[in-house]
């Protein structure tokens, strides 16, 4: 549902089920419209039927009477009664189909009124025939004014069909209408709907158009991706490599170091005359095994001391300690060695051993980071 | 419908003497079923006589009666003795005989459109109405609520026709004339119906 898509599509599929809906309500509503009309237009015949089957039933009625009182037949008198009948039967029936029409249901009363002076002569007629004889009869049916009450019956139940004509007319155009308005609402609304459904197709077709397109994008850049992937695994790929072999030559390197600073320390330590190693400020930073059995004190005992500690330049006994190792200091400044200088060391204990003090510049790249002692022990002479 | 011939069994093989008589039974109502229908003719007199009336024992006695429209009703035995007759006959002939019988008819009378006019006899007691052109079927009572204009709908919608007044009548055969009594018409609002009120 948070496809704007699939959104568009429900919304243009609610908008078609809302027409039909509404098509089919206004279809139907018309539809029922129209089945009353169409009672309405079947109550206008019956209406007229109704009427028309008065004048037909006093006319039948009246000749029969006339024959009857004529022929005596019984015949004659059964067909007026009947007719008679169906007279008050029509009549019944008219004002029923009428009573909810004011002007036709006073036309109807005022038909009635007219048609029972006829039952009402029959009666007479048909009682003084059957009492008297059919003398009696005649005479009653000579003194009566029949044709004027036929004409003016007839001319009322013209009138009443007429005003039913016109009111058929009335209800068959509203019907005609109505029915048209019917045809209008469902086809407008099929039209509407077919619109709709085309838009709903379109928006689809296009939709499904975009998402083609957002595919073969999708596919280009994950191929671009791909291909940036593998060229960057291959560099990767290549620095690795690179790196590993780095890494073993750094290796071989420093293995080389250590075996060479072991060489060194082997070197050194194989010496049997005392070997010091000073920094620039003439502190010893490391000694060899000799010093530690010419002096008592172990390595770390003696590193981080001054030289003078435990060394003092013979030919300068009587000057101040602070300028015995001037020479050294500057021989160091100077790069230049001094050799077999007499000097004395002073062990643990407090003694004091006679040695030849050699003092050897340490050089980096031509500058001087230190010096190296070397302290022979003096033959005794 | 033909007699069908089937053998009943020995003596030997089913001494059972239920089992006997019930296929003495069967063949018999085999028998009545095949016996050709005007064998069968009712009378009016059998009608009346009839212990256990009820509107659709009345109807089953119709099946096979024939349409033929008369312009007046006829007498019950000629109705009954021809076989042949219409609405009107049915339904005043089944009038006279379950009034006759406790049960509250009404003969109703409906006008359709471009046609004869149609006649049923309502059942209170049943809810249903007894109709000339159901006589052939199985369901011989059409159930149907009480009211003009109900009846008139539901007929309607059988016939498939619409209808434009519908009245209840009265007839008695030594009178030989219908009366009407209510009239309900189509067109008029439902709530103005004459019967509106009346508890059948």
């Amino acid at each position: 549902m948070n496809d704007p898509a699939v959104r568009r599509v429900l919304a243009a599929f609610l908008l078609v089920c809302a027409v039909a809906i509404f098509a089919a309500i206004v279809a139907a509503r018309n539809t029922s419209r129209a089945a009353a009309t169409s009672d309405w237009v079947n109550h206008t015949h019956a209406v007229i039927n109704e009427v028309e089957g008065i004048y037909s039933s006093v006319r039948v009625g009246e000749a029969a009477l006339r024959a009857y009182v004529a022929t005596g037949s019984a015949t004659d008198r059964g067909a007026a009664r009947e007719a008679f009948e169906e007279m008050s039967e029509h009549i019944e029936l008219a004002k029923a189909l009428t009573r909810q029409e004011p002007a036709q249901s006073e036309q109807v009363l005022a038909i009635a009124k007219m048609t029972s002076g006829r039952d009402e002569l029959a009666n007479s007629v048909l009682a003084a025939a059957r009492s008297n004889s059919l003398e009696s009869a005649r005479a009653l049916m000579a003194r009566d004014d029949g044709l004027a009450v036929a004409a003016e019956i007839r001319r009322a139940v013209g009138k009443l069909r007429d005003d039913e004509m016109a009111l058929l007319a009335d209800r068959d155009t509203r019907a005609y209408l109505q029915a048209h308005t019917t045809r209008w609402i469902v086809w407008s609304g099929v039209a509407l709907n077919f619109l709709l459904l085309a838009g709903a197709a379109w928006l689809i077709r296009d939709d499904l158009a975009a998402r083609r397109r957002a595919t073969a994008v999708l596919e280009e850049a994950n191929a671009r991706l791909e291909t940036k992937v593998r060229e960057r695994t291959a560099e990767l790929s290549s620095a690795n490599e690179q790196l590993s072999a780095d890494n073993l030559e750094r290796r071989w390197a420093n293995e080389a170091l250590e075996h060479q600073v072991h060489y060194s320390d082997l070197i050194i330590s194989s010496v049997n005359d005392a070997v010091l190693v000073l920094t620039k400020a003439l502190n010893i930073s490391r000694i060899n095994p000799a010093v530690v059995r010419l002096t008592g004190f172990e390595a770390p005992q003696l590193v981080n001391r001054p030289l003078r500690s435990i060394v003092t330049l013979r030919s300068q006994d009587a000057v101040a300690p602070a300028e015995l190792v001037d020479p050294v200091v500057q021989a160091l400044r100077e790069g230049r060695d001094l050799r077999d200088l007499p000097a004395v060391v002073q062990d643990k204990l407090g003694r004091k051993t006679a040695v030849h003090c050699t003092v050897f510049p340490m050089r980096d790249r031509d500058k001087v980071i230190g010096g190296i002692v070397i302290l022979r022990t003096a033959s005794p002479t | 419908m033909r007699p069908v011939s089937i053998s009943p069994p020995t003596r030997g093989r089913s001494p059972n003497p239920v089992a006997r008589a019930a296929w003495i039974a069967l063949v018999a109502a085999i028998a009545w079923a095949g016996i050709p229908a005007r064998a069968r003719t009712v009378t009016l007199r059998e009608l009346l006589d009839e212990p256990r009336m009820t509107p659709k024992r009345f109807a089953s006695n119709f099946d096979d009666f024939d349409f033929e429209a008369h312009d007046e009703v006829q007498a019950p035995d000629e109705f009954l003795g021809s076989r042949k007759g219409d609405c009107d006959d049915y339904a005043i002939l089944a009038d006279y005989v379950l009034s006759r019988k406790n049960y509250h008819t009404r003969l109703i009378f409906i006008r359709l459109v471009g046609r004869v006019a149609h006649a049923i006899c309502y059942v209170n007691e049943d809810r249903a109405y007894l109709d000339y052109n159901n006589r052939i079927f199985f369901v011989t009572l059409e159930r149907c609520r009480p009211h003009l204009r109900e009846i008139a709908d539901h007929v309607g919608d059988y016939v498939q026709a619409n209808w434009t007044s519908v009245s209840q009548f009265t007839y008695t055969y030594k009178e030989d004339r219908k009366h009407f009594l209510l009239t309900v018409v189509k067109t008029d609002p439902p709530d103005s119906d004459i019967d509106r009120d009346f508890t059948y």
